[in-house]
């Protein structure tokens, strides 16, 4: 059977790498005594695989992965022990069965929705950080370098944003974004500070927040959870 | 809980290398209230997380201590040069790994001695903590600073800055001292006073209180002895040793790391000591006797081990696992019970015979990239002088065996400047390189391999150690060293030859501090004031800044390490007792120039090293069948 569970990265399980994460989630599985299925092969691995990556230092609390098992099992004995053999980093909020893998995380997931807060170092009212953000919308295309195999490449974000919504709180301003991501391109939150910072005149600090609040497969508009297909 | 926690993890974490590193909170940490226990104490590894983590010393200690219900112990490492300026700059303290406690916070800090070239991260990290670096600037408020491990059996160029040291096997040592340390406070309605305290600590058999000896000199400014001289302190301190290792802790939920460490498994320890008799060989000598864990409690604590931790590889570790009587039914058991689950089973190093080679077949060892053997010494006769049992028929045997097997990778280790070697030694070592690539190349041909095999020989640099036979033996000069390393350098014509050297002036310095007085002490001091640490980490090691520091102190370091030595001379570690005796060393030097070999004691006559008849422990082999 696959499961799909849907679980949260939280405290130092932000500072958690892909690899530290596959690791860990295999552990945890063998620690729950759940039959694992492992490919085949030479050098075989767990059928473990997860829906977009998170950035080192991102929290969040939508992210998804799907796991085979060799047997059925009953799903509150499956999260059951998951719960006590997970460490801290990791909670498991939701626990699902896939019937089959038509299609994997990876493909389906085309949204991630973040929650990014910024220090300000001087102080601006929430209608000229409305205005600043419309002006930035506004823009038809923004370009951002991008490091690959093959050297530096100039890549068009702005397509990739599909919502941009901004609070002034106190020395702060926090930003929820509904960003692109998946294998049909990925936007990243620090690219559109970067944008904002360029774009307009806002006195934004450097350390800055970033939550994931979740991941969402977009169908005619509309979004939906991994969990709910 | 803590603020502390929350601003490391929100301001700093985000500009390290590696945060985790300083996060703890792995899985079976243990943490406990801090106001629950009598006593806190803290491991603390001279190195990196990934370093220490992987010790299995430290393993131990850390489940036994905090399995006590009156005692608590965590965690602190070497935090890296981009954490350390961050501390220094924010001015932070070093803190624990569990509860975030500054580690001056403590009662009592153990570190763990594992190589000399870590002592300068010791005085890093008591400074980052804002603890007075030497023993007699600390007030009673000042946390202990012990340390134990292997360094611990010369610890004199230490002596400025412990307290205490505790010689042999911890394990059971500690909750004496512990308890010690509890009781005269509990006496005192918690306070200390450490004269009196040191006192009662050096009433523990293997704990070693510097402050009570005293070392002397020569006008010429060599060592002349060290004594103690103190009313009641025993005149010399004997190792600790474990008689069982089945009856001796061992932790069964050990935590498991986020981050990948060097050794990222299961260490199940087979067993302790070992008896082969290398005389370079310092582990070889200060471990005995060999005491073998049984292999119905290795199998259960395997299983245990399995559950708790969720590792996929169990490595069986000791210094000399395929010594292990009945290591082959383990691997058998152990290999069949987890085939299905795919957890595999590895050994750290393989002995040079077709025994070892039968093992690493069954296992499937390092899934055929590589296969590490070490011969130590390019002819018989220096063999034969190091007492390395091993033959070039040996050697050619088990590598034939690996390339029909499938593997394409050998590596071989070897040790350049031994006692007696010469050029054609040397010559040795390529010859054996290239013996062992033509049969490569033959094999692999034969079978139709597309590969090339690849050959990688491993150089390091002998280096006189304490409590050993070479003990008395120079150390080759740098510039000897070098040139040795160079003509083999120029004899390897071929790239599917890899060949490895170790950086000479290491091996130099690591002499310096393995056979150094207290006087070297002051010479650390100020090489890490110069900004010395991480020493053994290449991009970290300043030899310059070593070499000022020599001569501003007028510390001749060639003295120690290029002195050859008489046995009527007395040494620093004279007053340390690792129960081997000064006379078997010496008669083992002297068949070192006879090149006559010693048999391993557990197959041949008891060669009176002195462990057993001193100690009262005894050979613990599990199953009563000599030679294989
Ligand atoms: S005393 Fe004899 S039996 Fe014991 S370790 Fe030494 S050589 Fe072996």
């Amino acid at each position: 059977m696959i499961v799909r569970l849907k679980y949260s990265k939280t405290t130092e399980g932000r500072f958690m790498s892909h690899l530290d994460l596959l690791r860990t989630m295999e552990r945890v599985f063998r620690r729950a005594k759940l039959p694992l299925a492992f490919s085949q092969g030479f050098n075989p691995h767990p059928k473990i695989s997860f829906g977009s990556a998170l950035a080192v230092g991102v929290t969040s609390e939508g992210e998804y992965v799907d796991v085979e098992l060799t047997r059925e099992l009953p799903l509150e004995q499956i999260k059951e022990s998951l719960d006590v053999a997970m460490p801290s980093a990791v909670k498991i909020l939701e626990i699902k069965k896939i019937d089959t893998r038509k299609q994997g995380l990876m493909a389906v997931i085309n949204v991630a929705r973040y929650q990014v807060e910024i220090p300000m170092l001087g102080s601006i009212s929430q209608a000229e950080f409305d205005e600043a953000l419309t002006k930035v919308w506004q823009v038809p295309t923004y370009q951002v370098e991008r490091r690959g195999k093959r050297g530096i490449r100039q890549v068009d974000i702005k397509q990739g944003i599909f919502s941009l919504v901004g609070q002034v709180i106190d020395d702060k301003i926090k930003i929820e974004m509904e960003l692109q991501t998946g294998s049909k391109g990925n936007v990243k939150p620090e690219e559109v500070v970067k944008m904002i910072k360029e774009l307009c005149e806002i006195p934004l600090g450097e350390n800055m927040r970033i939550h994931r609040e979740g991941l969402y497969i977009k169908v005619d508009g509309k979004l939906i959870t991994p969990m709910a297909i | 809980m803590n603020r502390l926690k929350d601003f490391v993890e929100d301001e700093i974490l985000s500009n390290v290398t590696k945060p985790l590193r300083y996060v703890g909170n792995e899985y079976n940490v243990v943490k406990k209230e801090w106001e629950s226990v009598k006593l806190r104490t803290l491991f603390a590894f001279p190195d990196l997380y990934e370093v220490g983590m992987s010790h299995l010393g430290m393993r131990i200690l850390y489940h036994l201590v905090n399995e006590q219900k009156d005692y608590l112990m965590e965690r602190v490492f070497a935090p890296w040069t981009d954490m350390e300026q961050i501390l220094r700059e924010r001015k932070i303290p070093l803190f624990s790994l569990e509860s975030y406690h500054p580690i001056k916070e403590f009662d009592c800090i153990g570190f763990t001695l594992q190589y000399e070239m870590s002592y300068t991260n010791i005085l890093n990290m008591l400074e980052l903590g804002g603890i007075p670096l030497e023993a007699a600037q600390r007030s009673n408020d000042d946390p202990l600073i012990m340390a134990g491990g292997p360094c611990t059996c010369n610890p004199e160029p230490l002596a400025d800055f412990f307290d205490f040291f505790v010689i042999g096997e911890g394990e059971n040592v500690i909750l004496e001292v512990l308890q010690t340390i509890t009781e005269h406070r509990q006496k005192r309605e918690g306070k200390q006073e450490k004269n009196i305290l040191l006192h009662d600590l050096a009433q523990i058999p293997g704990v070693y209180v510097p402050v009570f000896y005293e070392d002397k000199y020569n006008e010429d400014g060599s060592f002349r002895e060290i004594k103690v001289e103190e009313q009641g302190i025993a005149p010399r301190v004997v190792k600790r040793t474990i008689k069982d290792l089945d009856e001796s802790y061992f932790p069964l939920k050990p935590i498991v790391p986020y981050i990948e460490i060097v050794h990222d498994r299961i260490m199940l320890e087979v067993l302790r000591g070992c008896t082969r008799g290398c005389r370079f060989c310092q582990a070889g000598m200060i471990y005995r006797p060999v005491r073998e864990r049984s292999k119905e409690l290795l199998v259960k604590q395997a299983e245990e081990l399995v559950t708790t931790t969720g590792y996929n590889e169990i490595s069986l570790t000791s210094l000399s696992t395929s010594d292990h009587s009945t290591v082959k039914e383990l691997v058998n058991d152990l290999t069949e019970k987890y085939k299905e689950d795919r957890i595999g089973v590895s050994l750290p190093s393989l002995r040079v015979d077709s025994f070892s080679m039968d093992l690493a077949k069954e296992i499937q060892q390092v899934r055929k990239t590589g296969l590490t053997f070490a011969p130590e010494a390019g002819t018989q006769r220096l063999r034969d002088v190091i007492n390395k049992g091993v033959t070039e028929e040996n050697l050619m045997e088990v590598t034939d065996s690996a390339f029909k097997a499938g593997w394409s990778h050998i590596k071989l280790y070897f040790m350049l400047g031994l006692p007696t070697e010469t050029f054609e030694d040397l010559d040795g070592i390529v010859d054996l390189a290239y013996k062992v690539l033509r049969k490569g190349i033959d094999i692999m041909k034969e079978q139709k391999r597309g590969r090339q095999p690849k050959v990688t020989i491993s150089v390091s640099s002998f280096v006189p150690k304490p409590h050993t036979p070479f003990q008395w033996e120079p150390q080759d000069t740098l510039e000897v060293l070098q040139e040795k390393q160079r003509y083999i350098k120029d004899k390897i014509r071929d790239r599917r030859i890899v060949y490895n050297y170790h950086d000479a002036p290491l091996s130099f310095l690591e002499a310096v501090f393995a056979k150094g007085d207290r006087r070297l002490g002051q010479v650390l001091k100020k090489a890490w004031e110069g900004g010395c640490k991480f020493d053994s980490w290449t991009e970290h090691f300043q030899y310059n800044v070593w070499q000022q520091v020599f001569e501003e102190c007028k510390y001749d370091p060639q003295k120690i390490a290029y002195r050859r030595g008489e046995f009527t001379d007395n040494l620093p570690w004279d007053h340390l007792d690792m129960g081997v005796s000064k006379k078997f060393l010496w008669r083992e030097r002297d068949r070192a120039y006879e090149a006559a070999v010693t048999g391993d004691c557990r197959f041949n006559n008891c060669s009176v090293c002195g462990v057993c008849q001193n100690l009262d422990v005894q050979l613990m082999i599990r199953k009563d069948e000599k030679g294989r």
